[in-house]
């Protein structure tokens, strides 16, 4: 029997929603987006796709929401506390985080080694400055807490006694080193929690009527259970940009090992590069609003150029467009004119009324004193410029990432692109002419308007996790899981071993997490280092990032 | 314009030998502090690429015996990462910049027959010179090293010459490698008394590193008006350092960084490599950006106060150190380089690192109307057969440049060297066939 699967992408100003019968595409439709009522939206686009859906057992719906990026980015959410061991090293108090910090004693070396105690006498006064009733949060984060999550996890048993309220600990949300961006992302998870498990709840019901499971999309394209949503549901953040360029992974033809992926939407244009077949993904991890935090993304750009931006006129520097919106077009009964119309105007796509768009260039252009048409075509070449800049400044940003090893430097990885592919409503338009000025093959995905939501259907669980292990002391830990253990036989705990390990305790995790977790398990990074003390090798570190590598879920269609 | 440019390069896959201290390891925990701290992140600090140092960009500097092929690629590297740094600053894209990368350079001497110190190429010196072709001849650039072993290699390079002023504060040569550094090294008859050396006695700590600064260094660069300070921040005084015998600890290299205020850092030595260089590296990058240090404290062992005797022992030497520097220009140099046409040097260098003996024979013009030009010849257990080199200042005067270029053709004719280089700092390799 073919499986079914549907696909909810909420967006700033649609949602798109579709219906998948194995690789083929049933429906798609597209609701505008009410930004007062998400869960409204959201559900009336699973209705309507759900008309198309006429067979009896329930169908798996997998959905990417704005919900948790709103939160952020409007300062809502509950009102939360971190409770943070620093020790010593950078001043907390000079990096200027936009809440509050209560700083305990403790120290956890770079080693994971204790180096000095948490004060329980200190632990046990947090009960006069903390609340702790439902509606509030905490955070509880130290450093290096990646390498000896021990202080943490004693905290929590501690606070937990009397803390009613949701707590996060930094470890469980990344491997990475990277202390205040791990206070971030633990205070954002432990201030969104709250919103985000009433808006599970609300699913939790749907789901089991027509609806069978429902997965939530993560940042770095993955897909995650609800269960593991409601812990962890800063993972939902920016799911939108991963939703498109999941549809893109789905959707092309493209046999590139090296391609740009170009996502042209109304209002912004967002770019992400595929390098060797895979997306690359943030060296630490998302940022959003400003909050730099390790939530494992996909590297994506975004910028003030779309379908609907304004569009000005200097005399001396000519067409400028973007970033803020202009509205709708001119040819759709909007009042400004905007690439769209530009579009329109030319031929270049049947969008609206031609003629209106037309009438719209040659009032601009005689106030200007310029040929109407001519003013399009400037128009279309400013856009097209503006796009080409931020294309190369995206890769020079990427090549500037540094080297560690000289093997890199005397031969640095190939990240140009060797095509372009496009998606969006305006990519038909400008993909084609941009790739051609950069002398690149190009293509435009099938269903290129309503992607994200093919994205969204075909995505795939994903897990990771990363495995540090110090055979001199003869330890491992694996962070994402709270896990740290002895090493049985140090002497022989080489590199291969830690492979090993780390393979088996991916699937574990996935396993943990309600995944198949029969896929490949393949290195994202991995790192050995002989420990040599006074001329004498003492011992080995090792550090291997894993994940679970979804299968890619092909879906047909034609191509332009 | 951010305010520290970073150019990281810890080599992760270069050692001399795999037990040496110039392994793969040394900087891991380095990268783990500065990762963890969130430095690399912080919007005061900025992170580069490395690159690699032309032959024109090492020649310039160096004479490379037999020929360039024995540089390994990491030198190349360690010597074009220290050059980008200074580019950052020359071309406005940060105030201040900070090589942190190996291997280390400060050991090596114009002349290279291998490894010495575990330096190959002089990261700083090839640095400098850049920073000269770049801006000119005119150009003044303070060095201060402050390894605790003796920077010989920069001090070598540029003993001789006008534009440098080289201050190294180091162990004292009697206790520690490569033995060098008295305070009555001063420098060649061109560049008279801009040689400064500050020997510390085994056990001077933060008290004693400070107050050579303050009496010392400051003074002296106050009064000298650099363009350019370049600190050659070897992290070896740390008191946990395994092959020296300082005091010095991490608050103690952030206060130096904050009083010297340093337009580009270079790391130099430093192999205490967990208990210190991660903390070190934290504290000067945060002093060089001008953010808190305050709470940048070594968690493991702790650092004995220094004795009242080595304190009083540091400040006689700083006396005689400011002393000699304030009776610089009163000295007779006709006294100390003698009256003939030239100044002779005979000597033998040892390069422990590779177990090479090179001896060297130099002759420098002395000239009242430029530094002079140099003839060195010098053989070694790995160069046998002898090798020559002429040698211009960055700013020959006519005749010393007319009798550099006769020289040369002489030599060249005769045929008898391994090789005969020119060596023409301001206008290049090909000045002579223009």
């Amino acid at each position: 029997m073919t499986a079914f699967m549907a696909g909810i992408d909420v967006g700033g100003t649609n949602t798109d929603a579709v219906l998948l019968r194995g690789a083929e595409v049933e429906a798609l439709v597209k609701v505008p987006t009410d930004p007062k009522d998400l869960l409204g939206s959201t559900a009336l686009a699973l209705e309507k796709v759900l008309e198309h859906y006429k067979e009896d057992q329930p169908l798996k719906l997998h959905l990417s929401t704005t919900l948790s990026t709103n939160l952020i980015v409007e300062g809502r959410g509950a009102p939360t506390q971190v409770v943070a061991v620093p020790g010593p090293g950078v001043n907390l108090k000079s990096l200027n985080f936009s809440f509050p910090i209560i700083e305990l004693d403790g120290y956890i070396d770079h080693r994971g080694r204790e180096a000095a105690p948490l004060n329980l006498d200190q632990v046990r006064g947090l009960k006069q400055v903390l609340g702790g009733t439902e509606g509030e949060a905490l955070a509880i984060v130290g450093k290096f807490s990646q390498r000896n999550p021990g202080h943490e996890q004693r905290l929590r048993d501690e606070i937990s006694q009397w803390y009613n309220g949701i707590i996060t600990l930094g470890h469980r949300l990344s491997g990475r080193a990277n202390f205040p961006r791990r206070i971030v992302t633990a205070y954002l998870n432990s201030r969104i929690a709250r919103h985000q498990l009433d808006f599970l709840r609300v699913w939790r019901e749907v789901q089991g009527s027509a609806v069978g499971e429902i997965l939530i999309l993560k940042a770095d394209g993955g897909t995650m259970t609800l269960d593991a949503c409601a812990e962890r549901p800063i993972e939902s953040i920016l799911s939108g940009p991963a939703a498109s360029i999941m549809g893109v992974k789905a959707l092309t033809q493209c046999t590139e090992a090296n391609y740009l992926i170009v996502d042209i939407g109304g209002t912004t244009t967002d770019l992400a590069a595929v390098v060797g077949g895979e997306v690359l993904f943030e060296r630490d991890g998302a940022t959003i609003s400003g909050y730099r935090t390790l939530v494992p993304a996909i590297l994506a750009r975004s910028f003030g150029l779309g379908g609907d931006s304004r569009i000005r006129y200097e005399k001396s520097s000519g067409v400028i467009i973007g970033p803020e919106r202009a509205g709708t077009p001119v040819c759709l009964g909007g009042e400004h004119l905007t690439p769209t119309d530009a579009a329109a105007a030319l031929g270049l796509a049947q969008v609206g009324s031609a003629e209106a768009a037309r009438q719209g260039w040659q009032a601009w252009g005689e106030s200007l004193g310029i040929d109407g048409d001519a003013l399009a075509k400037e128009v279309f070449q400013a856009f097209l410029r503006q796009l080409r800049e931020a294309v190369e400044a995206f890769y020079a940003e990427l090549e500037n990432m540094p080297l560690y090893t000289i093997r890199e430097v005397l031969d640095p990885p190939d990240l140009r692109p060797r095509a372009v592919v496009g998606l969006g409503a305006p990519a038909p338009v400008f993909v084609p002419a941009l790739a051609e000025s950069m002398n690149l093959s190009w293509e435009v995905v099938p269903y290129w308007a309503g992607a994200n939501a093919i994205g969204a259907a075909a995505a795939r669980a994903t897990a990771g996790i990363t495995l540090q292990a110090d055979t001199q002391l003869g330890k491992v830990t694996v962070p994402e899981m709270g896990w740290r253990g002895e090493i049985q036989r140090p002497l022989f705990f080489d590199l291969g071993k830690a492979r090993e390990l780390a393979e088996e305790k991916t699937r574990e995790h996935a396993g943990s997490l309600g995944y198949d977790a029969s896929g490949e398990v393949y290195i994202v990074e991995e790192e050995s280092f002989q420990m040599v003390r006074g001329f004498r090798t003492v011992g080995q570190t090792h550090l291997v990032r894993t994940q679970l590598r979804p299968e890619v879920f092909k879906v047909r269609g034609e191509a332009k | 314009m951010t305010e520290v440019g970073l150019v990281f390069f810890p080599a992760f896959d270069w050692a001399i030998s795999p037990d040496h201290p110039e392994r793969q390891e040394r900087l891991l925990y380095t990268r783990d502090q500065i990762q963890e701290e969130g430095l690399f992140d912080h919007p005061a600090i900025r992170e580069y690429r490395p690159r690699l140092a032309s032959d024109e960009e090492i020649l310039r500097t160096h004479v490379v015996l037999p020929s360039l092929e024995t540089v390994t690629e990491s030198h190349r590297i360690a010597a074009g990462g220290t050059i980008a740094a200074a580019d950052l600053v020359l071309d406005g894209l940060a105030k201040r910049s900070f090589a942190l990368l190996r291997p280390p350079g400060h050991h090596a001497n114009r002349f290279v027959h291998g490894s010495r110190g575990f330096c190959t190429l002089n990261n700083e010196a090839i640095m400098v010179d850049h920073l000269r072709s770049r801006l000119g001849p005119d150009v003044k650039i303070a060095i201060v090293d402050t390894d605790a072993h003796h920077g010989d290699g920069t001090q070598d390079i540029f003993y001789n010459d006008p534009g440098v002023l080289h201050i190294s504060l180091h162990q004292d040569g009697r206790t520690l490698y490569p033995g060098t550094g008295f305070i009555t090294e001063r420098g060649g008859p061109g560049a008279y008394g801009q040689t400064v050396n500050i020997p510390l006695p085994p056990g001077t700590g933060d008290e004693g590193m400070l107050l050579a600064m303050e009496r010392v260094v400051l003074p002296i660069l106050r009064d000298w008006q650099p363009d350019w300070i370049i600190n050659a921040a070897g992290q070896d005084n740390h008191f946990s350092d395994p092959i020296t015998n300082m005091g010095f600890s991490a608050q103690g290299y952030a206060r130096l960084t904050e009083m010297l205020r340093p337009d580009i850092v270079v790391l130099e030595g430093g192999y205490s490599i967990e208990s210190a260089l991660p903390y070190i590296n934290v504290g000067l990058l945060l002093a060089l950006a001008g953010l808190d240090y305050s709470k940048v404290q070594e968690p493991h062992g702790r650092r004995e106060p220094q004795p009242r005797a080595i304190t009083d022992q540091v400040a006689r030497i700083c006396g005689e150190v400011a002393e000699l520097w304030e009776r610089r220009s009163e000295e007779d140099l006709g006294k100390v380089f003698g009256e003939a046409e030239f100044f002779e040097r005979r000597r033998q260098i040892y390069y422990d690192t590779d177990n090479i003996y090179e001896s060297q024979q130099e002759y420098i013009r002395l000239c009242r109307a430029c530094p002079g030009w140099r003839a060195v010849y010098t053989q070694s257990t790995r160069v046998r057969q002898v090798a020559a080199a002429v040698l211009l200042p960055w700013k020959p005067c006519p005749s010393c440049r007319q009798e550099a270029e006769g020289q040369y053709r002489q030599l060249a004719a005769e045929g008898r060297f391994q090789q005969v280089v020119w060596q023409d700092p301001a206008r290049g390799r090909e000045s002579l066939k223009e």
